[in-house]
């Protein structure tokens, strides 16, 4: 089998991965760290009354998210864009339904 | 399978993941996710028809999130296509992937809808990782995966001549 993967492939992998993960596990273990509230949601007693808020904005930990998401989306737009290097036709994926 | 223990992504967008139980679970998981997105679409319709009115009002109120003022604006602006097009869009993504028909194309609907539920619900009261978010990897594995192949109509599209001449349309199949 040949590696089709480009340096546009792996820029986009590794730049969507690095995104995924500051926002959810990196920006989320600060989180944890620094305390309550251990969710991004603010903390509050029986009165309502807000006692703790998150550290981190969840806007800023969702917009990393979706920034990834973004990557994930552009790079498909790029491979459409581009020549199909996706090999021969006649390869095995099929074969679950043979 | 040696060449596959050594290189798990074979190509960019291929898994040769033909062991039984693995395309059993893929099929299984593309379908499961399927039913809940064709459930919450028809039921919509069952309901509302294609005037689903609080699709616009919940875009509206996503004020504050990590999309700025899209979402706002699209309830503002779009509500033409957004009141029908919630669960029209929903029963055909649910559709889709339980037939396995154009799979890829689909589970892009299912990310784009999932990123705003994810966004527009805000409930981080356990984690931002919440079900709305797996929903969202939900649609991402069965894109990445091709899930369509694995007891999906797409294992028969792609045979034909056409997808064979214009391979590109394995983007969206899948």
């Amino acid at each position: 089998m040949t590696d089709t993967t480009d340096i546009v492939d792996r820029i986009a992998m590794g730049l969507s991965g690095a995104l995924f993960l500051l926002g959810i596990v990196v920006l989320g273990l600060v989180e944890l760290v620094a305390g309550k509230p251990y969710s991004p949601a603010p903390l509050t007693n029986d009165a309502g009354e807000v006692i703790a808020t998150p550290l981190i904005d969840p806007t800023i930990r969702t917009g990393l998210v979706i920034a990834a998401i973004l990557v994930l989306a552009l790079w498909g737009l790029y491979k459409v864009a581009t020549p199909y290097a996706g090999g021969t036709a006649t390869r095995r994926e099929t074969a679950a339904t043979e | 399978m040696s060449t596959q223990a050594a290189n798990p992504l074979a190509t960019e967008f291929e898994l040769e993941l033909d062991k039984p139980l693995t395309a059993y679970w893929i099929a299984i998981l593309r379908v499961l996710t399927g039913w809940w997105f064709f459930h919450s679409g028809v039921t919509k319709l069952i309901e509302d028809g294609l005037a689903y009115s609080y699709g616009p009002a919940y875009m509206q109120q996503m004020t504050g999130t990590a999309l700025g003022p899209i979402p706002v604006w699209m309830g503002n602006n779009l509500a033409w296509l957004i009141a029908p097009g919630v669960p029209l869009f929903e029963t055909l993504i649910g559709l889709a992937l339980m037939a396995g028909l154009l799979t890829r194309l689909a589970s892009v609907g299912g990310v784009f809808f999932m990123t705003l539920f994810w966004i527009g619900n805000a409930e981080f009261g356990h984690g931002v990782v919440n079900s709305d978010l797996m929903g969202l990897l939900l649609f991402v594995t069965v894109l990445v995966l091709g899930a369509g192949r694995y007891y999906g109509l797409d294992a028969i599209v792609e045979k034909m001549q056409f997808v064979k001449q214009n391979p590109k349309l394995r983007y969206i199949l899948g």
